[in-house]
């Protein structure tokens, strides 16, 4: 019954075989071969994510990262944080216990690029913002193990250190502004400013942020150092902000123990 | 070359061709490939039939079943909660004592409470919550704001100096930075606290009784007149041997210097009333078996 | 040098001279930016292989007639290139490897942390060592396989060092923190822009070559070889577009964000794995393995079948990268299949192979070379079914995140990737070098003990500690509560990363013993003519193909 199930596929491979026989004498055939077979999958996945309206969900309440929390981010994507921490919780009973809400894909969509990950050599991160004190964020990032004896994460002493380049700022919001971030020209214009003034709460650059970002807006100063703005501030600024742009995941999913 | 031979061993032909020595047989494709892609094509479609797999355009086909992750994992979490419930509304309502004196209950405070405090506290307050450099032992019994189970539930829902709302606040003054004290007298007062718990000192009477007058004056408000703290204002008990900072002369001339103001978290958004129940009845324990083993 | 003309000597020049000018435009540009000191790499780069163009410049003009032989000094420098990232990107993985089980065993200073060396290891062996070996070889393949010389002089250097610039770029980038995050992708746009205009030259050179076959028909290694380099393409412009901050610095800001930027990523991702780390090497074993067994291809139906069926189906795959993310569960529907449809033509392939060794397994026990080759054909089924086993979102949502990933990976990058191409420079040294025989056979039976146990100790030990750290996550107590926390699983790994470190330097001392037999066979085995081993004129007659049998 088999051999009979199978004939037409046989005899059409027959034929697959003796056109693929004469179409190898060509180069070009070949390649137009291979573009063809590899291009079908890449546009039937990935366009229909910019067209199907749900692939995104709405979040009113959604907020840009401010100069100080981009510029954390920039930092956290050179030392390479994503190779040890994925920032997505995934649709999974135990990951809603042990971290929160599932991600949604809304919470990534300034993220150019995102920062999924794929490897947990440390926990999750895209909730953990406001999960310990800014003083804590600054003493884990300077000696992980001074609090965590079991820790494999590398220590970043040198950040607080460091002066955070901030002169680079503007053209940075402007290229997030070119690939889709909603960046206003006060913003942009004041991107310098902004990231000190969110380290520097009696100041009056601080009233800037707040009234570009929002009252929510976490103003303080970050790595506890007020001599210097530092490269801590912003990585310290941008850990507490994530899982903080848009409350909307917690909003509309049951959370644990309601 | 293109001559087409038999391979003895095989006995199947080439298809005739040789590229540097290596010539091709012309075999079959094996029966076993063909019903291996058949199976896994007919299972894949199926799958697809069932399940949401195609995109068209505006939306994709939601397949049969209807299945949804996120609906699942949402059923998944809320009939784990109602699971859970029959135990967790009786420690979320009743009182600590009750809690304490049903056996069944406190077994799912301790197989719970460990992976709770593991994963939230562990990080500041160590793994055996006896604290560290910053951050307060939770085991020795010297409470800031108390250690009934109210005042631990209070503490874990807002936080302290943190950016809940309610949260508790306690603030060391900057005696140094702020002027109203000099270096000097920071180091006699240092000298007077360092006396009060019974730390050696090396200072003389005469400058114990400076120190004395300075504290009455400035830190009695807080900390009480007889410096074994005030639990209202979280300002801790400065006659005991628990230290959060570090009773050395350095650490303490730096407290009162440039002043404290631990912030420890809110877990109201992120903790269930259940889950703070059993961390508190879990450092409860903690404490009490500290002390036992004293 | 010997070999070019004086005219192509010029081109060489003044090639080498505009990268240099590029060079000192990215220093300048890049002033303060650690773009401006990857300017300097470049010009420091061109600068020597000018002075040795310039230098063999008044050379005299080549004699021979250049048609009747093969070129091969670019696929001898190619080799050794190779063996040389192999032993530092190797060395790196074993260095990332020691600080998971001791994370002090490094440097006080911020470019030797975790995450900026572990792509050092991730692009040294891949690109590096990899990339190295699949230039090398396919220069080599496509000479032997048309019967023609390549077609052109300065265009394979070209290729291979440009290729290796980009490397070089990328690999001190890291050190400096230049990365988009993008795995496998990592370097900045002016690299990104770079690697894509060598490897338009490497596709024109591929196709000229095989221009000028003397073959009626491309061969199987050929089409992989192709496939390799064109769908790198497509996939390495797609995921690369980023817009940069400045003009002034390496930071730039992918197009995309979010969802669709993850869905791109793995979609290269994946085919990265695909394109480069799979059909890239089936080139390889598809000429290799039968030549040194010198049976014939146990089927070339069962080859077409492979091919289609690899290159058609991987490119649907990489959402399984994503699996109960906050991708739409559709797109991992159709990941999830297709990897599953896609176990039959990578089984086949390897089927393939082992098939062909019928009647020739005596060698196999005898000859390491070819038993290289034989593990990793072994090797590559064993990963693509685990993949696939992996792509089944109930297995991933155990896998995802863990060290199992790891140890997959390692089972196809070093059970197969690595093996096949050690397998591969063994069976290719003496004859490129025109020697009787590799310096030392027991180096060679050497090698393979320590790769294979090396392999074997590593990838059991990530298989143990995945799927350890898989199941503690989601243990539940009796009272439907989790049982373990984030540092409970960090302790329960502490052994398997000691274990892991130690495989790894296993492999580490096979590489550097590669190395060195291959040095040696250089300079001290002594030469030896091959036969028949240059080009020449096909009289092909074309028969119709029969029917299967
Ligand atoms: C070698 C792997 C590794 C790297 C690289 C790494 N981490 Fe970690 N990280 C860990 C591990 C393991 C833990 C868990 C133990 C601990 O808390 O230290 C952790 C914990 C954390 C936590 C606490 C999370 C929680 O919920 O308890 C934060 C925040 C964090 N890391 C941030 C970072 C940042 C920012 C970087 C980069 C600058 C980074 N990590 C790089 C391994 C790493
Ligand atoms: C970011 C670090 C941090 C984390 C995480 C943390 N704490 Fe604290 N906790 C502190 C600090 C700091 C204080 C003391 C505040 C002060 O100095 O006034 C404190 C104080 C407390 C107190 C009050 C002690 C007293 O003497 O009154 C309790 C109880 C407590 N923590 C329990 C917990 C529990 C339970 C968790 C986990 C759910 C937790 N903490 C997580 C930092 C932390
Ligand atoms: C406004 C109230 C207030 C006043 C006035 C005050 N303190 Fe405090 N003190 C606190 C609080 C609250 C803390 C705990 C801070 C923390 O935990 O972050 C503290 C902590 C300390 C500590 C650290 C204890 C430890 O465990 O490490 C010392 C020492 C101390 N105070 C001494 C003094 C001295 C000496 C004075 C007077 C010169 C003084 N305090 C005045 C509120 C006060
Ligand atoms: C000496 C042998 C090797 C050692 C010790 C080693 C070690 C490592 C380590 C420690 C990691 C990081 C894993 C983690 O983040 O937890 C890693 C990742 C990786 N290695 Fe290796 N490696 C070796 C050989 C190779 C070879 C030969 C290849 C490829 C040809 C390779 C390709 C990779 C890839 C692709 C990753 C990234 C995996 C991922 O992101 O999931 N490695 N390796
Ligand atoms: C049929 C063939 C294969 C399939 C279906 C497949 C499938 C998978 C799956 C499901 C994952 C895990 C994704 C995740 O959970 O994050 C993965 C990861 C990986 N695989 Fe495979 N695999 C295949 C063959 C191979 C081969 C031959 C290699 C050769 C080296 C390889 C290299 C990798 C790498 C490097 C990763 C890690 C990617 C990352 O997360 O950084 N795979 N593969
Ligand atoms: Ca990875
Ligand atoms: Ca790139
Ligand atoms: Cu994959």
């Amino acid at each position: 019954m088999w051999r009979k199930l199978l004939s037409p596929f046989a005899r059409l491979f027959e034929f697959q075989a003796k056109t693929h026989y004469r179409a190898e004498r060509h180069s070009m055939a070949l390649t137009i071969g291979i573009i063809a077979a590899a291009s079908v999958g890449g546009i039937v996945e990935i366009a229909p994510l910019f067209t199907i309206d749900d692939t995104v969900e709405a979040a009113p309440d959604m907020r840009v990262y401010t100069p100080l929390e981009q510029a954390g981010r920039d930092i956290y994507i050179r030392e390479g944080c994503y190779a040890c921490h994925s920032q997505m919780i995934r649709s999974l009973q135990d990951e809603v216990d042990r971290y929160g809400p599932y991600s949604l894909a809304v919470e990534s969509q300034y993220d150019h690029p995102m920062l999924w990950g794929s490897k947990r050599t440390g926990p999750d991160l895209a909730r953990v913002g406001e999960k310990y004190s800014d003083d804590w964020q600054v003493r884990h990032l300077v000696d992980p193990r001074d609090l965590v004896p079991e820790s494999v994460m590398p220590q970043y002493a040198f950040l607080l250190e460091t002066q955070l380049e901030t002169a680079s700022l503007p053209d940075r919001l402007a290229a997030l502004r070119t690939v889709g971030v909603p960046y206003t020209d006060e913003q942009i214009e004041n991107a310098a400013s902004d990231a000190l003034g969110q380290s520097r709460p009696e100041t009056d650059r601080a009233d800037g942020v707040a009234e570009r970002y929002g009252d929510a807006t976490n103003i303080r100063t970050f790595d506890g150092r007020t001599d210097l703005l530092t490269e801590m501030d912003a990585l310290v600024a941008y850990l507490q902000i994530l899982g903080g742009l848009t409350d909307v995941a917690a909003e509309t999913q049951p959370a644990r123990g309601e | 070359m293109s001559v087409k031979e038999r391979d003895p061993l095989t006995g199947h032909l080439t298809t005739g061709h040789e590229w540097n020595g290596i010539t091709e047989l012309n075999t079959r494709v094996p029966r076993a490939v063909w019903f291996f892609i058949i199976v896994t094509h007919i299972w894949a479609v199926v799958y697809w039939v069932l399940m949401p797999a195609w995109p068209v355009v505006t939306t994709y086909t939601k397949g049969l079943l209807g299945y949804d992750q996120q609906d699942k994992v949402e059923q998944r979490v809320m009939a784990a909660n109602a699971a859970r419930a029959v135990w967790t509304d009786q420690i979320a309502t009743l009182p600590a004592e009750e809690i304490r004196a049903d056996p069944a209950l406190m077994a799912h405070v301790t197989r719970t409470a460990p992976t709770l405090f593991g994963d939230n506290c562990a990080g500041c307050h160590g793994q055996k919550a006896d604290g560290g450099p910053g951050f307060p032992s939770l085991v020795d019994e010297a409470w800031l704001w108390g250690g009934d189970a109210d005042t631990i539930m209070e503490t874990l829902r807002v936080g302290i100096n943190s950016p809940h709302p309610d949260s508790r606040f306690a603030q060391m003054l900057a005696f140094g930075e702020s002027g109203i004290l000099s270096r000097d007298q920071i180091r006699v007062v240092v000298d007077y606290v360092q006396s009060l718990s019974g730390l050696e000192t090396e200072a003389s009477q005469e400058r114990l009784d400076e120190g004395a007058v300075i504290f009455e004056e400035n830190c009695a408000s807080c900390h009480g007149e007889d410096a074994k703290g005030l639990q209202d204002l979280g300002a801790p008990n400065l006659t005991d041997a628990s230290w959060i900072y570090g009773s050395d002369d350095q650490t303490m001339f730096t407290t009162i210097n440039a002043g404290r103001q631990g912030w420890m978290p809110a877990w109201e958004d992120r903790l269930t009333v259940a889950d703070r129940m059993m961390l508190t009845l879990y450092i409860q324990d903690m404490a009490h078996e500290a002390k036992d083993a004293d | 040098m010997t070999q070019l003309k004086s005219g192509e000597r010029q081109l060489a020049m003044i090639l080498s001279g505009l990268v240099l000018l590029a060079g000192f435009l990215l220093a300048a540009a890049g002033h303060g930016d650690p773009m401006g000191v990857h300017g300097w790499i470049v010009v420091l780069f061109a600068a020597v292989i000018l002075v040795v163009a310039m230098r063999a410049l008044d050379d005299p003009e080549p004699t021979e007639d250049r048609t009747m032989s093969y070129y091969d000094d670019p696929t001898k420098v190619g080799i050794v290139i190779a063996l040389l990232w192999a032993v530092v990107g190797m060395g790196m993985g074993v260095w990332v490897a020691a600080q998971l089980a001791w994370p002090d065993l490094r440097f006080d200073a911020a470019w030797s942390s975790f995450g900026r060396i572990r792509p050092v290891h991730t692009s040294g062996v891949i690109f590096g060592f990899g990339g190295n070996a699949l230039i090398a070889t396919s220069f080599h393949v496509m000479q032997r396989t048309s019967r023609a010389r390549l077609a052109g002089q300065v265009s394979p250097w070209f290729v291979l060092l440009g290729f290796n610039l980009f490397c070089i770029v990328a690999a001190s980038g890291y050190i400096m923190g230049v990365t988009q995050s993008k795995e496998y992708a990592e370097p900045e746009w002016y690299a990104d822009i770079w690697l894509v205009i060598v490897w338009v030259v490497y596709f024109i050179l591929y196709m000229r070559t095989l221009a000028r076959r003397n073959e009626p028909h491309i061969y199987v290694a050929n089409w992989y070889y192709m496939s390799f380099i064109l769908v790198v393409a497509i996939l390495h412009i797609v995921n690369n577009l980023a817009v940069p901050a400045s003009w002034g610095g390496a930071k730039s800001y992918s197009l995309f964000s979010g969802v669709q930027d993850a869905m791109t990523q793995w979609w290269y991702g994946h085919n990265a794995v695909a394109f480069f780390l799979t059909t890239g090497f089936l080139g390889m074993l598809y000429y290799f393995l039968p030549k040194r067994a010198e049976r014939p291809i146990y089927s070339y139906r069962l080859s077409i079948l492979s091919f289609w069926g690899i290159v058609f189906f991987y490119i649907w795959v990489g959402s399984h990268h994503l699996h109960y993310t906050a991708l739409p569960q559709w797109v991992q529907t159709l990941g999830m299949t297709f990897s599953v449809m896609l176990l039959i033509p990578s089984w086949a392939s390897a089927g393939n192979a082992l098939m062909t060794l019928n009647g020739a397994w005596g060698k196999v026990r005898d000859d390491a070379t070819l038993r290289f080759m034989m593990v990793a054909a072994v090797f590559y089924g064993l990963s693509t079914f685990e993949g696939s086993f992996m792509a089944v979102r109930a297995v991933n949502s155990l896998s995802h995140y863990t060290d199992w990933t790891v140890g997959h990976v390692h089972a196809g990058a070093m059970g197969w990737v690595a093996l096949i191409t050690f397998g591969s420079i063994y069976a290719l040294t003496p004859v490129l070098w025109r020697k009787k025989t590799m310096y030392s056979w027991k180096l060679v039976e050497w090698h393979f003990w320590l790769a294979l146990s090396g392999t074997v100790i590593y990838v059991f030990a990530m298989w143990n500690s995945g799927i350890t750290q898989g199941l503690m996550w989601r243990t539940y107590t009796e009272s439907g509560t989790l049982a373990y926390s984030f540092t409970d699983t960090l302790v329960a790994m502490h052994p398997y990363y000691i274990a892991r470190a130690a495989g790894g330097a296993l492999f580490l001392a096979g590489a550097v013993l590669a190395l060195y037999n291959v040095v040696m066979t250089i300079r001290r085995v002594p030469d030896h003519a091959p036969h028949l081993d240059y080009p020449t004129n096909s009289e092909a007659a074309e028969p119709a193909v029969p029917a299967g049998e």
